[in-house]
């Protein structure tokens, strides 16, 4: 249970005819930055558009800030912003007009909104190009721009949909930066990605999503934290995954690499008294980085 | 000694100011029509077509002024030998029906084809907020082409009259209901159904065609099947002359009923059926762009 959540879901579940997106979701999740992942097609998107209001749930419901996000949701709308993994871009605007009309959408006065669409495409990187127009942008400035309309009238929460989407390294590194100082600027952030190690590099809570369930909740830390050693052995590795298992570890072998793990013991020190007592020498030794990768597919059984 | 400037990283302000929620992106979606239309603060080609017609649609009455101002010049009792105020709105119809057929894709054909009906529906606006704004700013641009040259003439052959500025305005303020009326029905006749082809079309040219093809091609066939066939009810055909319609119940309301040769008039058909035509199809318009939008955002 997540104290003061701005997100939060009961039993949500949404239905196109017979294909189930969504069923029996029920999540809270506490202020931050908080990382959407799951495969293409787990429900992702579909649960964005409930939280936004644009999509009734057939079951449940669903809290953003507070609010209910069927019921109250010009309340909600009022105090997000999204930004959508498509394109959303007019064309033959420039940026500097088109940011000021999404900060005018989102209720700022005329002046205000110029101002701000000046002040967050400058944060964004796009002082020099912002009164070009967005037609002749690229992909990474385009990206820039979305994210500079999802952020211009400072709400609480945005969503950002699939933000690398389409970038090369350079920009995506660019994107994951901006996203990461979100968090300084007093924005909530619910991003959503089917690349975990954006999610890993951007946040500090990770929601799983598989098959429109919800495989996983809760803070990266936990979800990834390493308690299996890995050891790549010089010598009979035989020898030494025989006296680890003698001594109460789960080993598993592959190649000259064993990865050891205990309940009861040190497996630092198991490790070095197998090596010691059978002779052998090693290459490496160090915890077992689990990545958000491995927890996924751990969860969903692939 | 002089002092250095300090350059402050102020890095992100948090916005404290006056949110309108609702009511802002409602002013801003309407003033953003009004300017699309128009394109303003859009390139230069987007502002050429509504320019010229925007000429074609006033000109006229500047035109119709100043003729009256020489006329008086010299004869101070001559009578305007211009049409009148309903005869003018044979001049800006035909105008409004162009600018329409360009105006109303150009209002929801980029939004849909560009992916911006995502960022609305992320903002304190609901679907009917945005196609009502919408359709609102294309019928204000309708009612100034109507009103504006009207009011022009209205003013300027006050002005101009022997028997002086305000009793020429009192004589004539019947005129005042007649013209708005007037532009009431233009404005319905023409804006729903352009918005509902701007709503199935996925592109501009071919939503400007097909409701250009629809008013002309209905006209064409209408007056084909009045004159080629003698069955009893034929005459109704006349209805498909969408086109006509204003015009007729234009001649009903400036009582000059049997003035024009249109299909309708030629048919003998009642004014208040031409009347009925144009808000039947104006409501099935409007409804079914309304549903299309509600399942769009």
């Amino acid at each position: 249970m997540v104290d003061a959540a701005i997100l939060s879901a009961r039993d949500l579940g949404l239905a196109y005819g017979s294909i189930v997106a969504l069923h029996g979701v029920d999540f809270d999740l506490p202020p931050g930055r908080i990382g959407l992942v799951g495969a293409n097609g787990a429900g992702k998107t579909t649960l964005i558009k409930i939280l936004l209001g644009i999509l009734r749930p057939t079951l449940g419901s669903a809290g953003v800030l507070g609010f209910d996000a069927t019921k109250d949701m010009l309340d909600v709308r009022s105090r997000i912003g999204y930004m959508p993994e498509g394109d959303c871009l007019p064309l033959d605007i420039s940026a500097a007009e088109f940011v000021a009309y999404a900060a005018g959408l989102a209720g700022l006065p005329r002046n205000a909104a110029r101002q701000r669409a000046s002040d967050v495409l400058t944060l964004v990187g796009l002082e020099e190009e912002r009164f070009r127009p967005l037609e002749g942008y690229s992909t990474g400035m385009k990206q820039r721009t979305k994210l500079a309309q999802a952020i211009v009238h400072d709400p609480e929460l945005v969503f950002l949909d699939e933000p690398t989407a389409g970038l090369d390294p350079e920009g995506r590194e660019e994107m994951l930066e901006l996203i990461s100082r979100l968090g300084g600027f007093g924005i909530n952030v619910l991003v959503s990605s089917h690349v975990l190690g954006d999610i890993e590099r951007t946040c500090d809570w990770v929601l799983m999503l598989d098959g429109g369930r919800v495989l996983r909740s809760g803070p990266l830390s936990h979800l990834v934290d390493a308690e299996t050693v890995a050891v790549e052995v010089i010598g009979d590795i035989d020898a030494v995954a025989q006296h680890l298992i003698a001594a109460g570890a789960t080993v598993d072998e592959s190649g000259q690499r064993l990865l050891v793990s205990t309940s009861a013991d040190d497996a630092f020190r198991l490790v070095r008294d197998a090596l010691a007592d059978t002779g052998s020498g090693m290459r490496s030794l160090g915890p077992k980085a689990t990545t958000l990768e491995d927890v996924f597919l751990e969860g969903s059984g692939s | 000694m002089t002092e250095r400037g300090v350059v402050f990283d102020l890095g992100y302000v948090p916005y404290e100011g006056e949110r309108r929620a609702r009511r802002g992106a409602i002013a801003t979606t309407y003033r953003d029509g009004i300017y699309r239309v128009f394109g303003i603060r859009r390139r230069a080609r987007k502002k050429i077509l509504p320019w010229i017609l925007v000429v074609f649609a006033m000109l006229p009455a500047i035109v119709f002024v100043g003729f009256a101002f020489l006329l008086s010049t010299f004869s101070p009792e001559a009578e305007s030998p211009f049409g009148s105020h309903g005869d003018y709105f044979s001049i800006t119809g035909g105008v409004v029906l162009l600018f329409v057929a360009l105006a109303a894709p150009e209002l929801l054909i980029p939004d849909r084809r560009e992916g911006v009906l995502s960022v609305y529906s992320s903002r304190p606006l609901l679907p009917d907020d945005y196609i009502g704004t919408r359709s609102a700013s294309l019928l204000t641009v309708v009612a100034a082409f109507m009103l504006i040259p009207q009011v022009l003439m209205y003013i300027g052959f006050a002005a101009l009259s022997a028997d002086g500025f305000f009793t020429a305005l009192v004589t004539n303020a019947d005129e005042i209901p007649r013209i708005l009326a007037a532009t009431v029905v233009y404005a319905l006749a023409y804006a729903p159904l352009a918005l509902l082809v701007a709503t199935i079309a996925s592109r501009k040219a071919a939503a400007t065609g097909i409701y250009l093809g629809l008013m002309f091609v209905g006209a064409g066939l209408a007056a084909a099947l009045v004159e080629a066939t003698t069955l009893p009810g034929s005459r109704y055909a006349a209805l498909l002359a969408v086109d006509g319609h204003p015009d007729y119940v234009r001649d009903w309301i400036f009582g000059t009923t049997g003035s024009s040769e249109t299909t309708i008039a030629n048919a003998g058909l009642d004014p208040w059926i031409s009347l009925a035509v144009i808000v039947v199809v104006a409501a099935v318009s409007s409804i079914f762009v309304v549903w299309r939008y509600r399942r769009l955002m």
